[in-house]
């Protein structure tokens, strides 16, 4: 079969399971079967991409582009809108991951959310979160990028506010929601700059072939399409100022954020600027803005995940921080590198989520790492997980992260001139990243036993408190409002979330080996096809000169085991440095703790303004203005026909009596023209 | 099949059940509805895609003396509003049929009276017989929002009105206008727009015929700041008739832009152009804002109507082709969410005793799986989400303002992005959140679920594919503008050439 025929296939799967659940979910029988068939349909998914992989190498390295349109989807006066695919490397390598990954984290959700009411309504939409990432990917089409963007953000909101009797979910998901719709404006009104000024085809194709001839350089228009298609990046992959939302999606359950946070959403920026690879090669313009920001993000979320105490927090400013290095990776030029990295933070943070599940499972719901400590002995597998996924977050050698995010910094260093403040910023925030991990791994897993971790020790009991309540907010709710419901799971007792684990595991630990410095070149062969046409590419890749790749190595290593190291010092061996460094440099804590001030400046800014002028608008001039224009006319008419008051038919001789009185003006005034 | 049939239909139904006694009107009612949309399919499977001009057409002369003629025809423009207009009646009949009405043969006869009028202002291919029956459609209404309307019903029809009264005596004067000073050399008085459309009126003629036209289209829409009615009509009215009322009136209007005006005054609506676009722009943003203040679910429907109907405007009057397909299509669209959201907010109403104000909602989603999911799909298509067809409308309407003046469609962008804010806020505040202190979540009731779920149909149907109407709709849409779309090329071709002259020099001088 054709690449193109099983990427169909791949697609149509999960639209079906949602469907399916949709429909008939409820009155199946059996008590997870929703659960197993969304698992089976994402699984089948990830088959079908790998079928689609191997069709597509057994064609020639030149010959790797394929696409297929389904039908004209909104093709008239010169739009030419069709559902069109573009299957190349670059595309079924999202394809894989993509799938792989959230059949994996399909598979861990059915037992984490087996006991809640909305066991069916969430497979359902999971499935349609997948459908519309792997449309996003698959696009070869403005149009259905921009549909597949906009699923992918109404997803994310249904599943956000997935618990939504909690007042804290349902605004955390409008939140994402608007931010996500403020993306979608910007990748509209970049789409019309560069094809409705340039290209003049919504396709992908005939757009990259004629954007040379149809912009010089770095022109105007091309620049600002670029850096709003980058607005659009940034709000679905949560890059400052637009990441405000990322946090807050906390709300939704544990293995939603894993699906968020490693195969779907915030991944989708990143291969939006490699699949519009030829549109910035002419926009370098854009291009830095997109490098600086992603330089920026990866810091200032580093910092923010220093001195938070929500565990499911911390590992969400980590993401932020992540994807800040693929963006900037992929902003300048290092495409195969930002991909790399991609790929492996897939593995290790789905891992880490899943992770934080079973430890969240094991507290019956508290998020707090203020309250965990010493899980060490009662989840040794869990343990495990999370100290192979944190490894890789904080690149100890040899771990997958270690070699993909070298593999960004030395491209970025290689760069030269500004570029070697990424540089320096680049290492300085893996450094962070490495603090930051262990302080949650050192908090959560060491230290002295909390309650829940005896208890579960000593009797094999998770603990289950008897008044549920919101974590956020330690509101009161009754069992049916969320997370834990009636039953909650840890992966020691579960096979399901044992087996996702563990792959995730494998992947997290030797995902990396697939490009190693000197060893093999995986990942920029296989995505050379797409970039082949690209002079920046070729240096690229060939540029990183050995030094630096080997000098990026030893550093790697160094600031992981030093950052690892600092961390057991402050929080295991003397816990007095942290409160005394928080007094010490209290307006730095402040800054870090309140995340920079971002969620205050939003609301000054926008929305305070705003419900003010909303308040002004129909409290003052609705009732003075329009009402005022109307009530005095009114008030004329009452007081002259007293006909109008009750009688309905008084309505229609007064309108008739209008109306001829109106008729015989414009009779008079047609007579006084003619004279 | 002559149009007539399609035109009198409604009509002739409502007759013979008022005829026939309460107990029959409303199903003779129900059954007319539904042959008439029967009648609008077939036209649809009937229409020949490649041609620009009136298909089906029926013309005999009326009043010989004032040149007025019975003329109806079908093409791209007004194929699908009249399936939009014998849809949603139909939708609103089986409503109103599951309902205790007073006085049941003289309310489905006002509704049918209405169906025919409205399809006579969709059909009439002469000016003179569109004043008629867009004057004619109005008074039935009057009848079933002061006879059957909720609370303050007196003042609420009473400022309609006023309103409407205006307008129409502005488009009456507008109308005669236009016969008078189009009779020219010929001699011959002729109110048909064929007839119309040959004779060049000169410039300042047409400017202020145009002022009065728009002026009675812009307060039927309604648009920013004529739209005082609103409020207090779409509280007062029953909700089959404000269903109908939202969803189809306000689309004669801007129909009438698309089919009147702009084929007849091309001059003045390129003189105009920006005014108008501003005054659209303003009807965005103002009814986005007060949308999002509002508690009570019909103000915020009234008001994003308002900022929808800006939308359309928009679209009219970026004067290309991608504008008017925008428009076109988006007039279907948003004829059916709204019509739907009126009746959702019924069905809510009818869980919370009554009340249709969102604090007194919440958490109705609880219970009520089948009933979120069908509010959630028509909310996600209100706020234009890509995917659903009424993003396909805005995308066309905006990128026809992007080509003619940028400037205003990124500020109109704004409004795309409130929409989600008071969309969102609305369905979150009536289904989610914790359970309100009156409320009681209850799966949406079977006969409820007729209604809605054919619109929800209807609206997924077409998000899937848009190309449906747009393919039917594009040599029409580009027939209509293609004078002034000539116009503002040439009106652009000398601000083009003052620009690129004195940039030339300069690029000549640096090397």
């Amino acid at each position: 079969m054709s690449p193109t025929t099983w990427a169909w296939i791949c697609l149509a799967l999960p639209l079906a399971g949602c469907l399916f659940n949709a429909f008939v979910g409820r009155h199946l029988p059996g008590e997870r079967t929703a659960g197993w068939i969304g698992t089976l349909a994402i699984g089948l998914s990830f088959v079908a991409a790998v079928g689609a992989f191997i069709a597509l190498m057994g064609h020639s390295p030149d010959d790797r582009t394929f696409t297929s349109t389904a039908w004209d989807y909104a093709d008239s006066v010169g739009v030419n809108a069709k559902l069109t695919i573009l299957i190349d490397p670059l595309s079924v390598y999202m394809m894989l991951v993509v799938s792989g990954v959230s059949a994996l984290i399909h598979l861990y959700s059915c037992v984490y959310v087996w006991k809640d009411r909305g066991f069916v309504r969430y497979f359902a939409y999971l499935n349609f979160f997948v459908f519309s990432m792997l449309l996003l990917v698959m696009a070869g089409n403005f149009v259905p990028l921009i549909i597949g963007w906009a699923f992918v953000g109404a997803a994310s909101y249904m599943l956000i506010s997935f618990w939504f009797r909690r007042t804290t979910a349902t605004r955390a998901g409008i939140k994402a929601f608007v931010i996500n719709v403020i993306g979608d404006v910007g990748l509209v009104l970049g789409t019309y700059f560069i094809v409705f000024r340039g290209s003049g085809s919504l396709d992908f194709l005939d757009t990259f072939k004629h954007v040379q001839a149809a912009f010089p350089p770095n022109d105007g228009d091309l620049v600002a399409g670029c850096i709003l298609l980058l607005v659009g990046a940034f709000a679905k992959s949560a890059q400052v100022p637009l990441h405000t939302w990322l946090p807050d999606a906390m709300e939704g359950p544990t293995p939603v954020s894993a699906l968020i946070h490693a195969a779907t959403m915030v991944t989708a920026g990143v291969y939006l600027i490699a699949r519009m690879h030829p549109l910035f090669e002419d926009a370098t313009a854009a291009a830095d803005v997109g490098t600086v920001v992603g330089c920026a993000t990866l810091v200032i979320a580093a910092t923010i995940a220093l001195s938070q105490t929500d565990i499911k927090r911390v590992i969400a400013y980590s993401t932020m921080s992540q994807i800040g290095y693929m963006i900037m990776a992929v902003s300048a030029s290092a495409y195969a590198a930002g991909m790399f990295h991609l790929f492996t933070h897939a593995f290790f943070k789905a891992l880490l989520f899943m992770a934080a599940g079973s430890i969240i499972g094991a507290m019956g719901g508290e998020q707090s790492l203020d309250k965990m400590g010493g899980f060490r002995r009662a989840l040794p597998f869990t343990f495990a997980c999370f100290l192979a996924g944190g490894l890789a977050l904080s690149a100890f050698p040899l771990f997958s992260g270690y070699f993909s995010k070298d593999d960004i910094l030395a491209l970025i260093g290689g760069e030269g001139g500004w570029h070697w403040i990424l540089y320096v910023l680049g290492y300085l925030g893996a450094f962070v990243t490495a603090l930051y991990t262990f302080r949650m791994i050192f908090r959560a897993f060491l230290g002295p036993e909390c309650k829940e971790a005896r208890e579960l020790r000593e009797t094999g009991h998770i603990a289950h408190h008897e008044h549920p309540f919101n974590p956020e907010t330690y509101e009161e709710e009754d069992t049916d409002v969320g997370f834990p419901g009636p039953g909650h799971y840890i992966a020691e007792q579960q096979w399901p979330m044992k087996v996702a684990m563990s792959t995730l595991a494998i992947g997290a630990i030797f995902g990396g080996l697939i490009q190693v410095p000197f060893v093999d070149d995986l990942v920029n062969v296989y995505l050379r096809p797409d970039f082949v046409n690209d002079p920046t590419y070729e240096k690229v890749i060939n540029d990183p000169s050995n030094g630096l790749l080997i000098f990026g190595l030893i550093l790697s290593a160094v600031i992981a085991i030093g950052g690892i190291g600092l961390a057991y010092v402050i929080w295991v061996r003397r816990p007095s440095i942290a409160v005394a460094f928080r007094e010490r440099f209290r307006p730095l804590y402040e800054l870090s703790f309140h995340k920079w001030w971002f969620d205050e400046l939003n609301d000054a800014v926008f929305v305070r303004p705003g419900a003010t002028v909303g308040r002004w608008a129909s409290n003052v001039f609705e009732r003075v203005v329009i009402d005022g224009l109307v009530n005095g006319t009114v008030s004329v008419v009452r007081a002259g026909s007293s006909v109008v008051r009750g009688a309905q038919d008084g309505f229609l001789r007064v309108y008739a009596a209008l109306l001829l009185l109106g008729l015989a003006l414009v009779a008079l005034w047609f007579l006084l023209q003619s004279t | 099949m002559a149009l007539s049939f399609l035109l009198w239909a409604p009509l002739f139904f409502a007759l013979v059940g008022a005829l026939l006694g309460r107990r029959m009107a409303p199903k003779v009612a129900l059954f007319g509805s539904a042959v008439t949309l029967g009648m609008a399919i077939y036209y649809i499977a009937d229409f020949d895609t490649g041609k620009a001009g009136l298909q089906h057409v029926t013309d005999t002369v009326w009043i010989a003396a004032l040149g007025i003629h019975y003329k109806l025809g079908v093409d791209g423009l007004n194929l699908f509003l009249l399936t939009l207009t014998t849809l949603l009646w139909c939708v609103a009949t089986l409503y109103a049929y599951f309902r205790q009405w007073d006085r049941p043969q003289l309310f489905f006869f006002f509704m049918g009276l209405a169906e025919s009028a409205v399809l006579g202002a969709f059909l009439s291919q002469d000016l003179a017989l569109f004043v008629a029956f867009f004057d004619l459609m109005l008074v039935p209404f009057y009848f079933l929002i002061g006879t059957w309307g909720g609370r303050k019903r007196v003042q609420a029809t009473t400022k309609l009105v006023i309103y409407t009264l205006v307008g129409s005596l502005l488009m009456l004067a507008a109308a005669i206008a236009t016969g008078v000073e189009s009779v020219g050399n010929s001699g011959q008085i002729s109110f048909a727009l064929s007839d119309l459309v040959r004779v060049g009126l000169p410039v300042g003629t047409q400017e202020w015929i145009f002022l009065l036209f728009a002026a009675a289209f812009l307060v039927k829409m309604p648009a920013f700041p004529v739209h005082g009615w609103l409020p207090d009509g779409y509280r007062a009215m029953p909700i089959p008739v404000v269903a109908v009322f939202s969803a189809v009136l306000s689309k004669v209007a801007a129909y009438g832009f698309i089919r009147i005006v702009l084929p007849l005054f091309p001059q003045a609506a390129v003189h105009f152009q920006e005014l108008l676009l501003l005054i659209a722009l303003a009807s965005i943003l103002y009814g986005s804002i007060m949308a999002f203040t509002q508690t009570d679910l019909r103000l915020i429907v009234g008001f994003s109507s308002i900022a929808q109907l800006g939308f359309i405007t928009l679209g009219i009057f970026a004067l290309n082709p991608q504008g008017t397909q925008g428009a076109l299509l988006q007039m279907v669209n948003h004829g059916l969410v709204t019509a739907a959201l009126f009746f959702i907010i019924a069905v809510l109403a009818a869980r919370v005793g009554g009340s249709e104000d969102v604090r007194d909602m919440g958490g109705l989603a609880f219970r009520a799986p089948v009933l979120a999911a069908l509010f959630l799909i028509v909310a996600l298509a209100t706020l234009a989400m890509p995917g659903s067809s009424n993003f396909m409308g805005e995308f066309y309407i905006l990128l026809g303002v992007f080509e003619s003046k940028l400037v205003i469609a990124c500020v109109a962008f704004t409004g795309v992005v409130l929409a989600s804010v008071y969309m969102l806020r609305a369905y979150i505040g009536a289904m989610h959140n914790r359970v309100g202190a009156k409320a009681q979540s209850r799966e949406l009731s079977l006969r409820d679920g007729v209604v809605v779920a054919p619109l929800v149909l209807v609206i997924v149907a077409i998000a899937v594919y848009p190309q449906l109407l747009l393919k039917r709709q594009q040599a029409s849409a580009q027939a209509a503008v293609a004078q002034t779309a000539l116009l503002t090329h040439q009106l652009a071709l000398p601000r083009a050439t003052a620009q690129t002259a004195p940039v030339l020099p300069q690029g000549g001088q640096t090397p």
